[in-house]
């Protein structure tokens, strides 16, 4: 009875905890669906019948080409930085050689590092080299991650073993062929979630774009959402529809990936 | 013959090693280890980012340690955030990470929904609490009203505390979700045979977590703490949306109401891109935070590091 009742309130209590993380979200969303006048005339707790037209203002003021922008970013984003930290975590977690140890060491110091100190030499090394009105500067700051290098050579060391290596060296398989062919399937888990928090880091990254993007049609979502107060000066129905829009696309991936993510979070990062 | 063989060596085998680092290591010295050295350079020197640089020594670091108390209020005002807001995240998580492992049913529910703050755009959060404490048209004042607990509407925004907070309850509310997922992923790790011999010798749920969660996760926890105290110092975005969103009665505000809210990267990026173009002063300023970062966590192994 007594065990009943704590099962309950703890229940109750974790509930409580989701509302508050989702209600001002599902607050958001439902303000989309409504027409600026009518918008604050009480809480706004069920949709309303303007959502098509705050989707159709909401385009046209520019949250295709942003989304575009921010799609190329992102996923060029990921295959750098699943590349560069899938094979430096490949070449610790399974070589022995000289720099091992200070590589290693050096990864483990970035992680304290904050990046945001060099950012006044990355934007005048970008206008050097001419980058400053592509992608570039917004993927080329995804290749080398501390975190990800640091979570691949974890993940690898414990899921792929080293005798398979061997006995596929003595068969006449090259060392890239090993990787390619026998590593990357067996660390899929691993590079999934390097992939879902690269994807979602670029994807929200604030900072950056904000400093190095100068031109309108370069906008990522972020500077998109952030200037949306002035492109719709009071329509805040709209603006509402478009922060929704901007919004769903991630939540969504998360939702699809979230099983996998997390049990391979479980499998390879913070081991005790 | 021998070194033949030795060339060989290197060619089939020893090399990919090192190729294997490669891509990494390029990316590294090209767009982390060349920028800050170069950002090192330029904050010895007065430069505004276009024209010639001229070196000024550490006039730069005497002026920012002397002259600016404009910089040493951000230091304030960051730390002030970030002791309102990382202890609890962390304490929290790990309580509601328990709490979520030791579920029969819903736990995944509860996991990915707590996580969804966490994937939004910071700039729509600023946006969204922004739209909240709005005074005139924001929900919770309008809830507060409505519940007779208010009689007239407060200026939440305005009011140099309650921004505090609120900035500080955005912070708790977007990374809670990352905290839980970070520790539920480490408790696995924790053999169940553990709690199973804390569940036959009698433990209560606290003295489990007291006694055997949170020793055995020690680095765990020690890691996320570190990491999340130095995403502490690092705050940018969060406070600055929630004055460049919602209502454009905000929308000049640098710093917030008499600049409670201005923290050390909001004036670093004040400096160099938006109010001015101190672009020498500002890498000045950034390098004096990365020193404050590097005292805190080696303050912080020390005392780990004592305890153990």
């Amino acid at each position: 009875m007594n065990r009943k009742i704590v099962s309950a309130i703890k229940y109750v209590i974790l509930m409580l905890i989701v509302v508050i993380m989702i209600a001002p979200v599902y607050i958001v969303f439902m303000m989309g669906t409504y027409k600026s006048e009518k918008l604050f005339l009480g809480v706004p707790w069920v949709p309303s019948d303007y959502l098509m037209i705050n989707i159709r203002t909401a385009l046209n003021g520019g949250f295709l080409r942003s989304f575009a922008n921010s799609l190329i970013v992102s996923v060029c984003s990921v295959l750098l930085c699943v590349f560069c930290s899938a094979t430096i975590g490949f070449a610790l977690a399974k070589y022995d050689f000289k720099l091992k140890k200070l590589i290693s060491g050096v990864i483990v110091v970035l992680l304290v590092i904050p990046t945001e100190i060099g950012i006044v030499g990355y934007v005048r090394e970008m206008r050097t080299l001419g980058l400053i009105s592509t992608y570039w500067p917004l993927i080329l700051i995804w290749g080398a991650n501390p975190f990800c290098a640091y979570f691949m050579q974890s993940f690898i060391g414990d899921s792929f073993p080293t005798e398979i290596m061997e006995s596929a060296r003595i068969d006449g398989c090259s060392e890239p062929g090993i990787f390619l062919k026998m590593a990357l399937p067996m660390i899929r888990p691993g590079i999934t979630t390097v992939a879902i928090l690269i994807f979602l880091w670029s994807w929200n990254s604030y900072m950056l774009p904000l400093i190095i993007v100068n031109k309108v049609n370069l906008y990522t979502i972020p500077l998109f959402v952030s200037t949306l107060s002035s492109a719709f000066s009071q329509d805040y129905g709209a603006i509402m529809c478009a922060l929704s829009m901007s919004i769903l696309p991630m939540l969504a991936v998360f939702t699809l990936f979230s099983k996998s993510f997390m049990s391979s979070i479980a499998a390879g990062a913070l081991k005790g | 013959m021998n070194s033949e063989k030795k060339r060989h060596r290197i060619r089939g085998k020893e090399i990919w090693q090192y190729l294997f680092c490669l891509p990494f290591l390029i990316c590294f010295l090209a767009f982390t280890v060349y920028p800050t050295l170069y950002s090192l350079n330029v904050s010895l020197n007065q430069w505004n980012g276009f024209t010639n640089m001229e070196f000024v020594g550490v006039k730069n670091y005497v002026q920012i340690l002397t002259k600016d108390p404009l910089f040493w209020k951000s230091v304030v005002n960051t730390f002030i955030l970030m002791a309102l807001s990382t202890p609890t995240t962390v304490f929290f998580g790990l309580l509601l990470a328990y709490v979520l492992y030791n579920l029969t049913r819903g736990k995944r529910f509860f996991q990915t929904t707590t996580f969804y703050p966490y994937v939004i755009t910071p700039v729509a959060i600023g946006f969204i609490f922004s739209y909240m404490f709005d005074w005139q048209t924001g929900l919770i004042n309008k809830l507060l009203t409505a519940a007779k607990i208010l009689d007239s509407p407060f200026y939440w925004l305005q009011n140099p505390i309650a921004i505090k907070l609120i900035i500080s309850i955005m912070i708790i509310w977007r990374y809670l979700g990352y905290y839980i997922m970070m520790f539920l992923a480490s408790m696995t790790s924790i053999s169940p045979e553990i709690y199973e011999a804390a569940r036959v010798d009698g433990a209560t749920s606290s003295q489990t977590f007291w006694k055997i969660t949170v020793p055995v996760l020690r680095n765990s926890i020690f890691f996320l703490a570190i990491t999340s105290v130095i995403g502490g110092l690092k705050m940018f975005e969060e406070p600055m949306l929630i004055f460049s969103g919602w209502g454009s009665a905000f929308a000049g505000a640098a710093g917030g109401p008499n600049n409670a809210a201005l923290t050390v990267m909001w004036k670093f990026y004040n400096d160099a891109y938006r109010l001015d173009t101190r672009v020498g002063y500002a890498a000045a300023e950034s390098y004096v935070l990365f020193a404050i970062i590097m005292i805190i966590t080696v303050i912080m192994f020390r005392v780990t590091r004592e305890k153990d």
